[in-house]
């Protein structure tokens, strides 16, 4: 090979690097903390907090009672608020954001190639015998067609999730969940269970065995993302609650949203392949319109038209994806504009809409974006 | 029988009919007065030691229509006892990690 076209390879390599590097290094990424953008002004950002933080009612519990919350834009912080007691170092309580979290650590085992989405869980689970053919994919569609009742208050003696999490099932709710019985087959029918995502937590412990488990989502997930402050909680089988009881600060969700809103890469590592994030968003095709608040993906809710029916947060960007949980608990990821935004509440009554603050929210980004 | 006494009737098919819905909800029915002790002491627990919020705050926070006869938070131990509808159940703060859980 003549040394002029060794040298042009090698210029030409020169150059792709430092293109490489340059694209890098104009992406904002949180290190120890998290860098400040300009920070969101204006009339805007007035109607925003008018409706996410109204005088609180701590006597009757009613209305709209947030907690946290924070915007990020392209990697950065352009508005943050608390309401006491929590503050930007409170690890709040998700509820069931943690599903997405755990569908998140899930995608790093993935990743590894530990399981495929059409494995019956009964490869990992062995109780799951009883339901041969579930595979990794229903669950993660909350399809399993185990006969579930997902309500909370207002069906205390009936609901599986109270008794799972506070009496019958809390030594070993993996277990709980499995001898559910059924009422349709698998992947044929949505119906929202945290029973579903706790057998998920138990399959990923089959995969790992109850050593690596054990830190797993620290390992996986928490560390490469720099987040140094999470708890999760398990049942007496150590089996992480994943239905329910991962605790975070606004700030380091925000993380997991960020590296939702990049398609699965942190930094130069792509942590998550983007064939997994693609499933994620992927709409559930057996999902009947109305049946929830959103539209059910692989374990995070979509803002997607389905059947006609118009999508569930209208003033939202049709890319919108969420991670939700009981009592206002939220994690919304918006790619096209680059927005993640968590809010933490405690809304007692059903009074809160995702819509409205997604729209406040978005509505105050465009007045900062203008010249 | 059912002719003399219509009323009587009626009242004894309708015992029967809740015999029987006791009867297939035996278990749930069984385990129901022990939500609200169990759920006082592990919401209260992990809200004091996992989040670190205030235990007034706390004991607001867990608060729920059904009430609760005794109520008892360890600091030391971190330890959270809640007792309502005749059950008392415990919840245990296990470390930084692993947060609160009952205790069986």
């Amino acid at each position: 090979m003549p040394p002029e076209f060794l040298s042009m390879v090698k210029g030409l390599f020169c150059v792709a690097l430092l293109l490489f590097t340059v694209t890098a290094r104009a992406e904002n990424w949180p290190t120890k903390d998290w860098p400040g953008g300009q920070a969101l002004s204006g009339p805007a950002v007035k109607a925003l907090e008018d409706y996410a933080f109204p005088t609180r009612d701590d006597v009757t519990r009613k209305g709209i009672r947030t907690d946290a919350l924070l915007v990020i834009r392209d990697g950065q912080v352009i508005y943050e608020r608390y309401a006491a007691p929590t503050t930007a170092t409170t690890p709040h309580l998700t509820w069931s954001v943690s599903k997405s979290i755990m569908a998140t650590v899930l995608g790093v085992a993935f990743s590894d190639y530990r399981f495929k989405l059409k494995d019956p869980v009964a490869r990992f689970y062995p109780p799951m015998k009883q339901h041969p053919t579930v595979t990794m994919a229903d669950l993660l569609h909350w399809a399993s067609g185990l006969d579930w009742q997902e309500d909370y208050e207002y069906a205390p003696l009936k609901s599986s999730v109270v008794a799972m999490l506070y009496t019958r099932g809390r030594g070993d709710m993996a277990e709980f969940a499995a001898d559910t019985g059924t009422f349709s087959g698998p992947g044929q029918a949505f119906r929202y269970s945290s029973g579903d995502t706790n057998l998920l937590s138990a399959a990923l412990k089959g995969m790992l065995g109850h050593k690596a488990y054990v830190d797993y989502p620290w390992t996986a997930l928490f560390k490469p993302l720099g987040i140094r402050n999470a708890t999760w909680e398990t049942d007496a089988d150590e089996t992480f609650v994943a239905s329910s009881y991962a605790y975070l600060t606004a700030r380091d969700l925000a993380r997991i949203g960020l590296l939702m809103q990049r398609d699965g890469r942190w930094g130069e590592r792509q942590l998550l392949p983007k064939e997994w994030v693609d499933f994620n968003r992927q709409p559930f095709d057996k999902y009947r319109a109305g049946q929830d608040e959103a539209v059910p993906g692989g374990h995070w809710w979509l803002n997607r038209e389905v059947q006609g029916a118009t999508r569930p947060w209208p003033d939202a960007p049709v890319d919108t994806f969420a991670a939700l949980g009981h009592w206002g608990q939220a994690l919304y990821v918006m790619p096209a504009e680059q927005l993640v935004i968590v809010r933490y509440g405690d809304d007692r009554d059903g009074s809160y809409r995702h819509n409205e603050l997604l729209k406040r929210v978005v509505a105050a980004v465009a007045q900062q974006v203008q010249p | 029988m059912i002719r003399r006494h219509p009323l009587i009737s009626v009242l004894i098919l309708l015992l029967l009919v809740l015999l029987g819905w006791i009867w297939h909800e035996r278990v749930n029915l069984q385990a129901f007065p022990d939500i609200i002790a169990a759920y006082t002491a592990k919401e209260y627990c992990s809200c004091r030691y996992v989040e670190g919020n205030p235990g007034e705050y706390c004991l607001g926070y867990v608060k729920q229509y059904v009430p609760t006869s005794a109520f008892a938070d360890d600091p030391e131990k971190r330890l959270v006892t809640a007792s309502g509808l005749g059950r008392t159940h415990s919840a245990q703060w296990l470390g930084e990690r692993q947060g609160c859980r009952l205790t069986p």
